[in-house]
């Protein structure tokens, strides 16, 4: 929302400057409306998120077959991005191009993540792999430490989830992965 | 390269490599700025189990001495060993664990036969306490729920000699199987 005001402000200066460029204008502003849209909520300069308080994942070994493993935890997503202090999330596993696979030499075990933007949360929004996830707020910003020391202790939830068809159809092992997340100020 | 062939500099790099992180990744936090990167690690160990579900109970009827006897059963046999493999094992009721079905006083022997796959009538000889290595299996689901709904052949016969030796009566017999990971 930032970039569309800030464009359609220098599309008004514009045309007191140039009164030629005037019929372009629906154009230009269509195509601003388009950027906009497609770009939700660009970010501002000035604007700051920070994601920390994250804990390394070990489901240990899997004793229940029959229902889904899962591990939550809450910690700190900072973004001071005014007005609404909003961000996006992007999640990219270890796995080809990014996929959520944990892998044992050549086998594979998918898992899933899901976030919430509040603490405390054992479900939330499925996150699929380099697919941002947008329109998340923090309760965090101006006044608060972008490491959650003050302010909120921690403002959002990731949930990691082994499902059980999938650990019952993998083969035997140890697996590891890495789970890396990006955000950033909407 | 001269460097490394340089040995007053071997204690410095023994030293480096001492110091060098563990393989095991640790959780990265992220800092603060226009975009924020954090990471983590997930480990999780699937140990080696099997199941066998799906078995049903074999009741002959009346049979005719004359005519040998057989049942056959599909069950289930699930695996997450590397190659899915398993082995079974089997055990009667009778003395010494033999196959062997009684009235409480007179028995009649019978065999099991085991086969890898489903739809099977007939299949490998089991020897009462002896296993049986070399099977795999195709579950993707420890109860066959999903995934082939069934693995295994399970066949009980009666030879036609050993029912004309019978006593006519009733005759009742546990069969035990047992699964390992293979």
């Amino acid at each position: 929302m930032a970039l569309l005001s800030s464009d359609t402000g220098s599309f008004e200066r514009g045309r007191h400057r140039n009164r030629s460029r005037l019929s372009a204008l629906p154009a230009i502003r269509m195509a601003a409306c388009a950027l906009a849209v497609l770009n939700a909520e660009p970010a501002s300069a000035g604007d700051t998120v920070r994601i920390s308080g994250l804990s390394d994942v070990a489901f240990g070994s899997i004793s229940n077959f029959a229902g889904d493993s899962v591990q939550s935890q809450s910690l700190c997503l900072y973004s001071k991005s005014p007005p609404a202090n909003n961000y996006r999330i992007t999640a990219s596993g270890s796995g080809p191009g990014g996929a959520f696979l944990l892998s044992s030499g050549s086998a594979t075990l998918p898992f899933e993540v899901q976030w919430s933007d509040s603490a405390g949360q054992t479900t939330g929004s499925q996150l699929l792999p380099n697919q941002p996830l947008t329109a998340q707020h923090s309760p965090t910003g101006a006044g608060s430490a972008d490491d959650c020391s003050s302010g909120p202790g921690t403002t959002a939830s990731l949930v990691i989830i082994l499902r059980s068809a999938s650990l019952s159809a993998a083969a035997s092992g140890s697996y590891n992965g890495t789970l890396s997340l990006l955000v950033a100020p909407e | 390269m001269k460097a490394l062939g340089n040995r007053k500099c071997w204690p410095l790099i023994a030293v480096a490599v001492l110091a060098m992180p563990s393989a095991a990744f640790a959780a990265t936090q992220g800092t603060a700025g226009s975009t924020s990167t954090g990471s983590i690690s997930i480990s999780a160990t699937v140990p080696g189990r099997v199941q066998l579900s799906g078995l049903s109970d074999v009741a002959f009827g009346t049979v005719d001495p004359t005519v040998a006897a057989a049942q056959a059963e599909d069950v289930c046999v699930w695996s997450n060993t590397s190659g899915r493999g398993y082995t079974v094992t089997a055990t009667g009721s009778g003395t010494s664990n033999a196959f062997t079905l009684s009235d409480g006083t007179n028995t009649i022997p019978y065999s099991v036969e085991w086969a890898g796959s489903s739809g099977q009538s007939s299949g490998t000889a089991l020897a009462s306490g002896t296993g049986l290595g070399g099977l795999s299996s195709t579950a993707t689901n420890p109860t066959c729920s999903a995934g082939p709904t069934a693995s295994a052949s399970l066949i009980v016969r009666m030879s036609a000699a050993s029912l004309q030796a019978a006593v006519a009566s009733s005759y009742l017999g546990t069969l035990t199987l047992v699964v390992a990971p293979q």
